[in-house]
């Protein structure tokens, strides 16, 4: 009786596994199209609002679904006087404590802490250049993305349940 | 000052500036930073160097030399993290922050067409510290009202750079937009006053709300040149009373010009340190030559604080040296 009840547990979280897996490949092309809008956004705030990047980041991360809300509004809390942190280093602590909530990977995280560099220290046409340049790394990324989840979505769900399957057989 | 003043430098300079005396602290005028040159501070006329231990020294290789790290962290900070909302500003040279304050920058400038356009690699900062005096209008208006027919006299206000001008002129506009209530001789219901603020230091508006008191009813337009504005400001507000700041191009003088005939009070200031400065200055000699001002009042410091002198249209003196509040 204890066997097959070990054997369904095994089953069990093989498969919630490889279904964790699969959703990974499938919401990481579309947190990376989410922050391509947000970058778009951005860039409408800078070049025709004249908004400043605090409350910028603010309104984005508020119109957004979590993580990347949280992480926007992280940042921008960051900026707020009295903190003293540069946009770098905003960026730096809320990358550091949402970006592991998202599905992205490390390359996407380059992306957004290269541009965090550059962020508000130069005039509109330069700020455009420098976030047009990262939404082209982030649409690479995401294209990338995208393959990954038609190669190995469907993979990792029968891939989970069948590992765990031969982990039982083989106990058995 | 304004302890949240210096929440805008960097913590090295934050720190090293809290250790100047309160006294000190409280006469600030203005804190000048330069890459990689001495950290200054003004007061009541003098200047100090600040040591990197904190204390004053008036030995330049002694004093602490801010590095490019804080010049950067300081820029960012005063620029509120968003450079590219200070374009115009930074064609200007200056930017105001919250609490009406002013920073002057230097750096080097990008030229288009001859004109400046931009400026990058900015290395120097020069921070004005505003100070709102209330009262410090109080002795002058009486002498600039008309109160039988509840109107302002038309003013030119003269003095050298750091004499009160400015904090002069705020204050007469917050006196004759709040008006003194009353049905005696002198008394005389608020004006509508409206303020063309070209380099947002008489209102220090803030996103267009203005830091300083200014009054219940004055309008200001920030930031915009002073002869369109004007003109602006009488096509649009109605206004009775306008107040400008340092006239002194032709185009300003045509504008006061327009506006004294359309039966608006306007109350200017131009640098000088008595009418004959004036008289003699292009632009501004047509109106004194017409008369079109009916009071002039020359600002001066002394070390019991500031005098003004009055005159009338005919250059006639009317009061001499008079204690004219504390002006700072």
């Amino acid at each position: 009786m204890l066997n097959w009840i070990g054997a369904a547990i095994i089953l069990l979280s093989g498969g919630l596994a490889g279904l964790y897996q699969a959703q990974q490949f499938a919401t990481r092309p579309r947190q990376i199209r989410e922050l391509i809008q947000a970058l778009q956004r951005l860039e409408t705030e800078i070049s025709y609002g004249f908004t400043p990047l605090p409350q910028a980041l603010e309104r984005i991360g508020k119109a957004m679904k979590d993580p990347l809300s949280s992480l926007l509004k992280c940042a921008a809390d960051g900026m707020k006087p009295g903190q003293g942190w540069s946009v770098e280093e905003s960026f730096a602590y809320a990358l550091d404590s949402y970006w592991k909530q998202t599905s992205m990977k490390s390359a996407e995280r380059e992306v957004v802490r290269q541009l965090s560099i550059v962020l508000g220290t130069s005039d509109r046409q330069d700020q455009m250049k420098h976030i047009a340049l990262a939404a082209s790394q982030l649409k690479h990324e995401e294209a990338a993305a995208r393959e990954d989840q038609a190669k190995y979505e469907k993979m990792s769900k029968s891939l989970g349940l069948l590992i765990s399957a031969l982990i039982v057989i083989l106990i058995f | 000052m304004n302890k949240r003043l210096l929440e805008l430098f960097p913590d090295h300079l934050k720190s090293l500036l809290l250790r100047v005396p309160g006294p000190i602290l409280e006469r600030l005028e203005e804190i000048r930073i330069r890459e990689g040159r001495p950290l200054e501070i003004n007061y009541g006329g003098q200047f100090q160097f600040l040591k990197p231990c904190g204390g004053f020294t008036c030995v330049p290789d002694d004093a602490y030399k801010p590095a490019r790290e804080d010049t950067l962290r300081l820029l960012d900070m005063i620029s509120n993290h968003s450079l590219y909302t200070l374009e115009e500003e930074l064609r200007k040279g200056f930017i105001t922050i919250a609490g009406g304050h002013r920073v002057g920058l230097t750096g080097r400038t990008v030229l288009s067409g001859g004109k400046v356009e931009h400026l990058r690699d900015i290395s120097g900062f020069n921070l004005r510290i505003a100070r709102e005096v209330r009262g410090a209008a109080d002795k002058l208006l009486p002498f600039l009202m008309d109160y039988k027919r509840k109107r302002v006299l038309h003013t030119l206000i003269l003095s050298p750079p750091q004499h009160g001008k400015t904090t002069m002129l705020r204050d007469l506009a917050r006196l004759i937009s709040q008006g003194e209530p009353g049905s005696s001789s002198q008394s005389c219901r608020g004006l509508k006053v409206g303020i063309i603020d070209e380099r947002s230091e008489i209102a220090g508006c803030i996103q267009g709300v203005p830091s300083f008191e200014v009054g219940p009813r004055t309008d200001i337009l920030d930031g915009c040149p002073k002869a369109e504005g004007m003109m602006m400001m009488i096509r649009s507000m109605s206004p009775d009373v306008l107040i400008v700041d340092e006239i002194g191009r032709s185009e300003d003088a045509e504008a006061v010009y327009e506006a004294l005939h359309a039966g608006i009070s306007v109350i200017a200031t131009a640098h000088g340190a008595s009418l004959q400065d004036i008289k003699e200055r292009q632009g501004l000699d047509m109106l004194i030559e017409k008369r079109m001002f009916e009071r002039y009042a020359v600002l001066s410091r002394s070390s019991e604080g500031s005098l003004f002198r009055l005159h009338d249209g005919s250059h006639r003196t009317l009061q001499t040296s008079m204690a004219g509040g504390a002006v700072t």
